[in-house]
């Protein structure tokens, strides 16, 4: 009895100690390969807007079923020089505002853990006041299963993203992102993570309701550091999470999407990603293989 | 009456002929020569009511400067260039006249006031006619997909599928949208 105790006690160790050895983001990222995403100024393009006819042309399209990706993943830096500049949908321009990201997405996962790495270089500041005084960058990224939040599979964030959440024009403050018809017990969310440069911590958190910035239990950690003028942000979550989390499973694709918030920005004053596809171990837009 | 009907003694059947032949050639020239006359920018632009707006907003679109120097003027699109669905268009635009005489859009505000069932008449008829003048330069035989950018090669791959015509999509491509449109407009 004692030995089987003790035989068991040990096998928990080196299982555990087996665990966590294997348990450990890419060594060398530079083996891992990389996907360009530009991010651009989105200015005012909610839900709602993108599905108004009158005033997207592409209306037509998501409605068929293509994604925002089909018609715009190749003019991400032309749309945001629209935005960024007034010159389309951005009421309040910001003099000097950075109209496009290109940053590099990797991904690998260890069976227990997806390691998700942006990088990017710093855009010129724009010299406008601060909008977060507190953290000069944020970078957030965004899952949901399954498409069941309705335009999930095509419009990426776009489905949490709403014509009457706050620093949209006429906004209550008191409103944030949210999705139609959430669910956290059906899987109607999107998971969200984000990391901030100036308290130099990670956030789990999901929108339903309403956007939450806590409570999920997927994340390990989320590290970021600027070298020079390129940024670094590392986010390792682990496969299996809370309420709020969404699971994930070797061989499947999520719905993803990213937004940095450069230049002391709040709000939807951001930098976004189209939505994407984010494989484990599955062909997708970024695709996370085993270590 | 009774004179028109008696053969004539007095004049030479060659004469007769003659003088109709011309009088034909005369009356048809310079009826076509008006009608044309009617067709050009010029005319169109000698209302205030086309110079001081569609005109203007035409100004700042590709039809009317581009790369290539090509210009399409206000008839290229407004009016039909074979000359029976022309002179249907003509004989329809004669409301026009009765419009310019009473005054219909004579001021900006009025003119705002109207645009939207003025424009939809158009989308109307140029939907009729299946785009008949937009496909007088563009068809989509003679189109480059591949030479396309990705949002516009994807827009025409759908809308070849779905048999779609040029106004369903390119509404206000040499004018200003007007205000009011809903999504009918746009389907």
């Amino acid at each position: 009895m004692k030995k089987t105790m003790i035989a068991g006690a040990v096998g928990a160790i080196l299982a555990f100690g087996a665990g966590s050895a294997l348990a450990a983001a890419p060594a060398d990222w530079s083996k891992v390969a990389a996907k360009d995403i530009t991010l651009f100024y989105p200015g005012v393009s909610p839900l709602e807007w993108i599905q108004k006819g009158t005033e997207h042309g592409g209306a037509r399209a998501l409605k068929k079923g293509e994604t925002c990706a089909d018609c715009h993943d190749e003019e991400a830096a032309d749309m945001g020089k629209k935005m960024a500049s007034g010159q389309k949908i951005e009421p309040s321009p910001i003099a000097g505002k950075a109209a496009f990201i290109p940053v590099k997405v990797q991904a690998a996962h260890d069976g227990a853990n997806l390691y998700l790495r942006f990088s990017w270089k710093q855009p010129a500041a724009s010299g406008a006041a601060k909008m977060d005084d507190k953290n000069p960058v944020k970078i957030a990224f965004m899952l949901e299963s399954g498409g069941k939040v309705e335009l999930a599979d095509q419009a990426g964030c776009w489905a949490t993203c709403h014509q009457d959440s706050r620093t949209m024009p006429g906004a209550a403050d008191t409103k944030t992102k949210y999705v139609k018809g959430a669910s956290l017990a059906e899987g109607k969310f999107y998971d969200l993570y984000q990391w901030r440069s100036g308290e130099k911590k990670g956030f789990d958190g999901h929108v339903a309701e309403s956007r939450v910035m806590e409570g999920g239990t997927a994340l390990v950690s989320a590290e970021g550091k600027q070298d020079g003028d390129t940024w670094t942000v590392v986010f390792t979550r682990k496969f299996a999470g809370g309420q709020g989390d969404v699971a994930l499973e070797a061989g499947k694709t999520y719905n993803f999407g990213f937004a940095i918030h450069d230049d002391s920005a709040a709000g939807r004053f951001h930098h976004v990603s189209l939505g994407y596809k984010l494989g484990i171990d599955a062909q997708a837009d970024v695709t996370a293989a085993k270590q | 009456m009774a004179r028109l009907r008696r053969p004539s003694t007095k004049y030479s059947l060659g004469g007769l002929l003659s003088v109709g032949i011309l009088l034909g050639v005369l009356f048809w020239g310079g009826f076509n020569t008006v009608l044309e006359a009617t067709n050009t920018e010029t005319f169109c632009i000698s209302c205030h009511e086309m110079e001081q707006n569609v005109y203007m907003e035409y100004k700042e679109t590709i039809h009317y400067n581009n790369r290539t120097g090509v210009r399409a003027t206000c008839p290229d699109c407004h009016v039909p260039k074979d000359w029976t669905h022309k002179m249907i268009r003509k004989v329809q635009a004669s409301r026009e006249v009765w419009g310019k005489l009473t005054g219909t859009i004579d001021t900006r505000e009025k003119f705002e006031a109207k645009r939207l069932t003025l424009a939809r008449s158009e989308w109307a008829r140029m939907k009729a006619s299946d785009s008949r003048e937009c496909r007088n330069c563009h068809s989509f035989e003679s189109m480059k997909p591949e030479m396309q950018k990705q949002r516009a090669r994807k827009q025409h791959e759908m809308a070849i599928e779905d048999k779609m015509t040029c106004i369903d999509c390119h509404k206000g491509i040499a004018h200003h949208k007007p205000e009011g449109m809903t999504e009918e407009d746009e389907e």
